[in-house]
């Protein structure tokens, strides 16, 4: 569903992403690890088309995201770290926006249009003007958008950034049901109990390198004994422990 | 729940047509609700905005009529060159500031950043944000050239297909400039991303040079020879570079003044307007190969520029203002050092943020100019005090425009951050305070420093030059006091851009009471100072109004005059500041 083939995009003298080869099936949910300035919003930018690799190619459902991204966006939901929207539009009417855009009949659109509402809640203010949005209002309805056309992958990056306690749950149940369904969910994440709790695999970046690739199991199975907890591990994986308890 | 459906079942890539279909109702969307809300939530400004700009209409246009009406007496064959340079130097800024803007809106803007991440083409993009480019580089020519053209028409007694065709022929045209802006910026961030700023930098200062010398030469002739029949001669043959064939300025030029011309009767000319609407159909021709070719290179260049321009690594910042920064703080831990290092903050970001003092070099920089210029027009002692003083209202215009637009939201900007502040041990009252002085030193030390060059190029006498400084010194501070305390007063705290904040309600009144405060500390200033000169030209005949006027010309008259002037800039400076203050103490971040 994913393909990574030897990855590297640079930005002048620094490589923000060396070598990077990965593939991502059919239905798995895969967390992105590393420290800040590791590379994996790189990694998601290029994934959606809006970095270029120097080197390699990434293909999703096939489509080669550089040469064919038309394709490969129509299969592609995407929420950025910072929620984008238009100020001067309601929130059903950015959802309409982006239903038009995947070409959605209007019958269905509307349908799936009240489906996302409900499912995050959005009925109290969707006919709102979204300047009037708190930061959690706004990741809700970018949620929302991008999984409308019901895509065949899903890239988060920092998906839970501003939303509350209750819409976490509803994301991460969503994620969850989606997964089984067929969704291929790429994410990037700070959080490790997320990780712990809903990847099938999980990915470790430092320095631009995929230093771990494997299940979260394996992650504990590979790293030193004494580690007993995941922060722990990985500390140890990205050099930044310290010594520290 | 609703069950998933195939993906193949439910979405599709859209065609070109149905893509430019769905971006013309999101703009007529976005546009709707900006006007409503405007409606609803800007009155005051939305009638300032109508008034000032029907004003500015009806005055262009009675300048035009009577300058038409002169040049159809004795000068017709002037027109055409006229036409031919206006339009080819407005065709030169509109490449740039389309350019301009197309750069922020296709390469920086979080819309574009959201676009490029759905199933849409390239030259779609590039098509909506060309669209939205264009609309405001181009709304100054609508509203500078149709009371122009309008006013031509009538002072040639032309029929109505030449009103009918302005529009069009206006449209076609901007479109040719714009469609070239946004070629340039695509090749430029495409093809030279290293390259870029400092080809874009040498072009700029190349333009500008140009523009310079070029104005240079039309105004410094012999001080004798200013404003003759001779003169005009010289200056209008310079202009006759602009005449060239296959500009799209000389097309619209030349289409409109066909269009314009009637028949013996005063009806439209057959043989004219078939020459005119050919005219047309070339800048159409044109217009839309222009923009045929910008959406074939933004299918091109479009998104590779995008990926290469967030490649690029900014240059490391040098810290070469540093012993200023710190010369200002000082070392000692005296009381007023948490205000300077407020100042010094601010500072440092004026530094930084090249839209603050580009503009502010721009506009003082021209301002500069022109004074160093006034030489050069030899004026009569009556006309020279009534332009010593007309400066002085225009220097402190310019100031009003960046105390609104800069030192306004700067308190609501700070607002934004109060925790930080919020956090320190600094008294609130030096945050506002801060900002006074910030705007106030800023402000005095260019402003004095060009009304002292203005009085000098007008030969002045020294007691005006003393009363231009000292209004020049209220205008400062209180055009700081109203925006400092203002901006204190009407904080909008939930607003992060400063260009918004200023164009709210609060920055309108801003910059109403700041031209009313200008309007009366220079009328106030320059009336005894005419009086007096009015006393002396109007002869023995008029003795008992020459006393009259005389006494009121007299140091009584100016001494009363000056103490108006003070007391309007110390409720300029205090009332809005005592306003600030109180509002700054209680608010609640």
């Amino acid at each position: 569903m994913i393909e990574f083939a030897h990855v590297t995009r640079t930005y002048g003298p620094k490589t923000a992403v060396s070598d990077l080869s990965l593939a991502i099936p059919r239905g798995e949910l895969f967390a992105l690890l590393g420290p800040n300035g590791a590379g994996k919003t790189t990694s998601i930018k290029m994934l959606v088309g809006l970095l270029h690799p120097a080197k390699g190619t990434i293909r999703i459902c096939g489509h080669d995201v550089v040469a064919d991204p038309r394709s490969a966006h129509l299969h592609v939901g995407y929420v950025p770290d910072e929620p984008c929207l238009y100020d001067k539009l309601t929130g059903r009417e950015f959802l309409w926006f982006i239903a038009d855009m995947f070409g959605m009949p209007r019958h269905l659109a509307g349908d799936r249009i009240d489906r996302e509402i409900t499912c995050f809640e959005l009925g109290e203010f969707a006919d709102d003007l979204s300047e009037s949005y708190s930061l959690g209002m706004k990741q809700r309805l970018v949620f929302a958008a991008s999984l409308l056309h019901d895509p065949d992958v899903l890239v988060l990056d920092e998906p839970m950034v501003g939303l509350d306690p209750r819409s976490v749950r509803i994301v991460k149940d969503l994620l969850a049901a989606r997964t089984q369904d067929g969704m291929t969910v790429f994410m990037s994440t700070h959080t490790l109990a997320m990780a712990e709790e809903m990847a099938d695999r999980v990915g470790i970046m430092v320095r631009g390198q995929l230093r771990f690739l494997g299940t979260v199991k394996e992650l504990r199975g590979q790293v030193a004994l004494e580690a007993n907890s995941l922060e722990q591990l990985y500390l140890e994986l990205t050099g930044s422990g310290g010594g520290g308890s | 729940m609703i069950g998933r459906a195939a993906p193949g079942e439910s979405i599709r890539l859209i065609g070109l047509e149905e893509e430019a279909r769905l971006f013309l109702r999101l703009r007529i969307s976005l546009v709707w609700q900006a006007v409503r809300s405007m409606v609803t939530g800007s009155r005051l400004r939305l009638s300032l905005v109508i008034v000032l700009s029907g004003l500015f209409w009806g005055a262009l246009y009675g300048l035009f009529l009577e300058a038409f009406t002169f040049l159809d007496v004795l000068h017709a064959d002037v027109v055409p060159l006229l036409f031919n340079a206006f339009f080819s130097s407005l065709m030169v800024m509109l490449v740039f500031s389309a350019g301009i803007l197309l750069y922020g809106g296709l390469y920086c803007s979080p819309e574009a950043r959201l676009l490029l991440t759905l199933p849409v083409r390239a030259e779609t993009i590039f098509g909506h944000k060309f669209r939205e480019a264009m609309w405001f580089s181009s709304w100054g020519f609508v509203l500078l050239g149709s009371p122009m053209l309008v006013a031509y028409g009538v002072v040639r007694d032309s029929a109505w297909p030449y009103y009918a065709l302005l529009l069009p022929f206006m449209l076609a045209f901007v479109i040719i400039p714009a469609g070239l802006g946004g070629i340039c910026c695509l090749l430029l961030v495409g093809w030279l991303p290293r390259l870029r700023l400092h080809l874009f930098t040498a072009c700029v200062t190349l333009a500008c040079l140009g523009a310079l010398w070029f104005g240079w030469t039309l105004v410094t002739e012999p001080e004798a020879d200013t404003m003759s029949a001779a003169w005009f001669e010289r200056a209008f043959s310079r202009l006759r570079i602009t005449e060239q064939k296959l500009l799209p300025s000389w097309w619209l030029a030349s289409g409109l003044l066909e269009a314009a011309r009637t028949d013996r009767s005063g009806r439209f000319d057959g043989t004219s307007l078939a020459e005119a609407v050919k005219f047309l159909s070339l800048l159409v021709a044109n217009a839309l190969m222009v923009q045929l070719v910008a959406g074939g290179l933004a299918r091109v260049a479009y998104r590779r520029g995008y990926s290469h321009l967030a490649g690029e690594v900014p240059a490391k910042r040098r810290r070469r203002a540093g012993w200023f920064d710190r010369l200002l703080v000082g070392s000692s831990s005296s009381p007023g050092r948490p205000l300077r290092l407020l100042l010094v903050k601010d500072l440092r970001i004026f530094r930084r943020d090249i839209s603050q003092w580009s503009q502010f070099l721009i506009f003082f920089g021209l301002l500069g100019l022109y004074f160093v210029n006034l030489r050069s027009f030899n004026y009569h002692n009556t006309y020279a005090s009534m332009i010593g003083f007309l400066n002085l209202a225009v220097v402190g215009l310019i100031l009003s425009t960046f105390t609104t637009r800069f030192v306004y939201p700067m308190i609501s900007l700070e607002g934004r951050r109060f925790w930080i502040l919020g956090l320190l041990p600094v008294d609130r009252d030096q945050i506002v305070w801060s900002k006074f002085l910030f705007s106030f030193v800023g402000g005095v030390v260019p402003c004095s420093v060009l009304v002292f060059l203005s009085d000098c190029m007008l030969g002045l006498p020294w007691r005006l030059i003393a009363i231009h400084e000292f209004c020049c010194l209220l205008l400062c501070a209180g055009l700081s006091g109203i925006a400092v305390g203002l901006g204190a007063r009407m904080p909008d705290l939930r607003e992060s851009s400063p260009s918004k904040i200023s164009s709210g309600f609060g920055g309108t009144l801003c910059l109403v009471l700041s031209s009313l405060f200008i309007m009366l500390v220079v009328v106030v200033a320059a009336m005894p100072t005419h009086l007096f000169l009015l006393s002396r030209t109007l002869g023995p005949t008029l003795m008992a109004a020459d006393g009259l006027l005389a006494s009121a010309g007299g140091p009584w008259g100016t001494a009363l005059s000056m103490l108006v002037v003070a007391l309007a800039g110390l409720a300029a400076t205090v009332i809005p500041m005592r306003l600030g203050l109180r509002s700054f103490r209680d608010l609640e971040a």
